[in-house]
C-alpha cells in the first residue's frame, strides 16, 4: 500500500535502507536498515550513535551522495528526485577537504555560486561571513596554508553562503578550537531561529544536549531511540522509536549535562564496533 | 535571494576556471606557457633566405643541392636547367646557421611542421596527457567532491564540466603556441600559410580522444597513477594496434596468408576499429600540413586508401570510443557511493 509521507517537513525517511554489497574484497554490509524519522521546519535534530551505526550514510542519502536501496526520501517538501532542492541546503562534513589551490574567498563564492546564488548578494555575502567565521583577514590567501580548524571554520562558511533551508551538519566541531565551536553553537540557534532546519550529526554528546530540539539514537543501521533531549535524558526514557511530535514552544526542561550521554551508553556498549 | 536560472552552466562555468586554477597551482600552466614562449622566441630570432625557388605552382624542379659538385658548374647547370638549392636558415639572429637544400618556403614549411608535429603532437600532448591524468582523480576524492555532489548539479555535469576545462586548458595552450609561432614565423619570414593553424583543432580531437579514456581511469580507479600510467599503456596500445593493421593490411604481398588469416589477424582488425587510432590522427595531421614534401612516411595515406581506408571512417571511430568511454565515466559516477 502507498504511504503518504508528510509533505510539511524539511525531511521524511520512510523505511530507508541501504546495503553496501560485498566484493572479493569486503564484506556486505547492511549500513541502514528500515529507518523511518521525521525532521519538522525549524527544528535542530540530533544523530548520535556509535561508529559504524549509519548516521553519516543517513545524511550522505539525504544529500544524494550516496543512494538508498530501498525506502522512500521526502527532501525539503518535495520528491527526493528534484535536485533544485538541493540549492537550498547547506552542508558540513568532517572530513572536508577543498581544492588546496582556492582561495577562501574563491571557496565560498564558488560554492555558493553551484547553489545558484550569484552576482552582488553573492560578493557580499561571501564576505560577511568570512567575517563571520572569523576568516576574513585571510579570505585571499591560499586554503593550503589553513589548519584542520580554519578548514571547518571555512567549511562552515560554504554552507551557509547560500542561506539553506536545511543546515547538515556532520561532525561539524572537529578540529574546532573553544571560540570556533561557541561561534557553531550560535549558527545552529540563529538558523534555528530563522525558522531553518537543521541536521546535528555528532559524538560530542554536550553540543548534542545544548542544541538540539530531538534526538535519534542510531545503532547498527537500526533506529533504536528518539526523542527530545530531555525524554532522552530522563528517568524513564522512550522505549522503541516511535516518533514524538516536536516541542510546540521550544521549552526543553532543563538537562543535567551528562544525562543524555548516560541514557545512551548502554546502547553504544551493545554495538557492533 | 536571488537564484541563478541555470545551475548546470554555472557549474559548468566554474569548472572551468576550476580546472584553469589547478593548471596554475600545480605549475603546468606557467610550464606550458615556457615552452611556448621559448618556441615562439625561436620562431621570432628565425630567419630564412635562398635565392632559388624550387616550387613553381605545384611542381616541384629538379635541384641540388649547392653541396654537390655540379653544383659548381655554372655551364652544365646552365645547360642542364636544374635548380641549384641553396636555401640558409639562421637561428637567435643570424648566430647559428643551419644551410638546407631548400628554398625559403619550403623552409619554413618545414620549421611548422617540426613544431607542430614534434613539440606539439608527440611532446606536448603527451606530457598534457600526463600532468593532467592526475586532475580527475583529485577532484573525484571523497573529501573534495562530496559538497559539490549534494549541489543541484547531476553528477554528469560535474564529470563534463572539468572534462571540459582540461580541454579548455588544452586549446589555451594549443592557440598560444601554434598562433604564436605562426606570428612569430610570419612576422619574421612574410609567409602566412594557414594551413599551420589546422593544428590547433586536430591536436585537440586526439587530446580530447585519449583524456576520455583518462577520465574513465578516474573514475573507475580513482588513482593518479594508474590514469597516468593507463594513459600512457593505452596510448601504446592503441597505436600498435593502429600502426600493426595498416602494416598488414598495406604490406600483404610480404606477410604470408597463414599469418594474415591468424587469431592475431583478427584481434588486430577487432581492436583496429573498438580503440581510438593515434597514428591515423597523426596521419591526418601530417597530411593536413603537407608534411609529405620533406618526410617520407611508414604510413602513406594513397597506399592505405587504395587498400581500402578511409580517413572519415577512422576519425569517427575515435571519436566514437572518446564518446563512449565519456558516457560509460558518467553512468559509473552516477552509480558510486560516496
Amino acid at each position: 500500500m502507498e504511504v503518504r509521507l508528510n509533505a510539511h517537513a524539511a525531511a521524511v525517511f520512510h523505511r530507508v535502507s541501504k546495503v553496501y554489497d560485498g566484493s572479493w574484497t569486503r564484506r556486505r554490509v547492511v549500513a541502514l536498515d528500515d529507518v523511518s524519522l521525521e525532521i519538522p521546519w525549524g527544528e535542530v535534530f540530533g544523530i548520535v550513535g556509535p561508529n559504524r551505526a549509519g548516521k553519516t550514510t543517513l545524511i550522505k542519502i539525504l544529500l544524494t551522495i550516496c543512494r538508498p536501496t530501498d525506502g522512500r526520501i521526502m527532501r525539503l517538501e518535495c520528491p527526493y528526485s528534484d535536485r533544485r532542492t538541493l540549492a537550498q541546503i547547506g552542508y558540513v562534513h568532517e572530513n572536508l577537504s577543498f581544492p588546496r589551490y582556492l582561495t577562501a574567498w574563491q571557496v565560498v563564492e564558488g560554492y555558493g555560486r553551484m547553489s545558484g546564488v550569484k552576482g552582488n548578494v553573492l560578493r557580499q555575502r561571501t564576505g560577511e561571513l568570512l567575517e563571520q567565521v572569523g576568516l576574513a583577514d585571510r579570505g585571499h590567501e591560499r586554503i593550503a596554508h589553513f589548519s584542520k580548524g580554519m578548514t571547518q571554520r571555512l567549511a562552515l562558511a560554504q554552507a551557509l553562503v547560500n542561506d539553506p533551508k536545511l543546515l547538515v551538519l556532520d561532525e561539524p566541531s572537529e578540529g574546532m578550537d573553544l571560540t570556533a565551536r561557541r561561534l557553531l553553537r550560535d549558527v545552529v540557534r540563529q538558523r534555528r531561529d530563522q525558522g531553518a532546519s537543521v541536521v546535528l550529526v555528532s559524538h560530542a554528546l554536550d553540543d548534542v544536549e545544548q542544541l538540539c530540539d530531538r534526538v535519534a539514537v542510531l545503532c547498527n543501521g537500526r533506529l533504536s531511540l528518539i526523542g527530545s533531549v530531555s525524554e532522552l535524558a530522563g528517568p524513564t526514557p522512550p522505549c522503541g522509536t516511535k516518533p514524538t511530535p516536536p516541542l510546540p514552544d521550544r521549552q526543553q526542561q532543563p538537562v543535567v549535562a551528562g544525562a543524555l550521554e548516560t541514557a545512551i551508553a548502554p546502547l553504544y556498549e551493545g554495538a557492533i564496533a | 535571494m536571488k537564484r541563478h536560472d541555470s545551475p548546470r552552466l554555472t557549474a559548468v562555468v566554474w569548472l572551468v576556471r576550476d580546472t584553469f586554477r589547478q593548471s596554475i597551482a600545480h605549475g603546468i600552466f606557467a610550464v606550458l606557457l615556457l615552452v611556448s614562449a621559448l618556441s615562439i622566441a625561436t620562431c621570432l630570432s628565425l630567419s630564412v633566405d635562398g635565392r632559388a625557388t624550387l616550387r613553381q605552382g605545384n611542381q616541384n624542379p629538379d635541384f641540388i643541392s649547392r653541396n654537390e659538385a655540379d653544383a659548381r658548374d655554372a655551364e652544365k647547370l646552365k645547360t642542364s636547367g636544374v635548380v641549384v638549392a641553396d636555401g640558409r636558415l639562421t637561428l637567435a639572429f643570424g648566430a647559428i646557421e643551419v644551410p638546407w637544400a631548400r628554398d625559403t618556403a619550403s623552409a619554413v614549411h618545414f620549421v611548422q611542421l617540426v613544431l607542430a608535429g614534434g613539440v606539439a603532437d608527440t611532446l606536448g600532448l603527451l606530457l598534457t596527457l600526463i600532468w593532467t591524468a592526475g586532475f580527475l582523480p583529485s577532484f573525484l576524492e571523497g573529501r573534495n567532491i562530496s559538497v559539490l555532489l549534494a549541489k543541484p548539479a547531476p553528477r554528469w555535469v560535474l564529470l563534463g564540466g572539468k572534462y571540459l576545462g582540461v580541454l579548455a586548458f588544452v586549446l589555451f595552450q594549443s592557440i598560444v603556441f601554434v598562433a604564436g609561432t605562426w606570428l612569430a614565423i610570419g612576422a619574421r619570414t612574410g609567409f602566412w600559410d594557414p594551413t599551420y593553424l589546422l593544428a590547433i583543432p586536430l591536436l585537440l580531437l586526439q587530446f580530447s580522444i585519449f583524456f576520455a579514456f583518462s577520465v574513465l581511469l578516474a573514475v573507475w580507479i580513482r588513482s593518479t597513477v594508474v590514469c597516468v600510467f593507463g594513459s600512457i599503456a593505452f596510448w601504446c596500445v592503441a597505436w600498435s594496434m593502429n600502426f600493426g593493421r595498416h602494416i598488414m593490411m598495406t604490406a600483404g604481398d610480404m606477410v604470408s596468408t597463414s599469418v594474415r588469416s591468424t587469431y592475431l589477424s583478427g584481434v588486430i582488425d577487432f581492436g583496429y576499429w573498438v580503440l581510438p587510432k593515434p597514428a591515423d590522427l597523426g596521419l591526418l595531421l601530417y597530411n593536413a600540413l603537407g608534411a609529405g614534401d620533406h618526410f617520407g612516411s611508414a604510413l602513406d595515406l594513397g597506399v592505405l586508401e587504395s587498400h581500402g581506408f578511409s580517413m572519415l571512417a577512422s576519425v569517427l571511430t575515435s571519436a566514437a570510443f572518446g564518446a563512449f568511454a565519456l558516457v560509460a565515466s558518467a553512468r559509473m559516477f552516477e552509480a558510486t557511493d560516496y
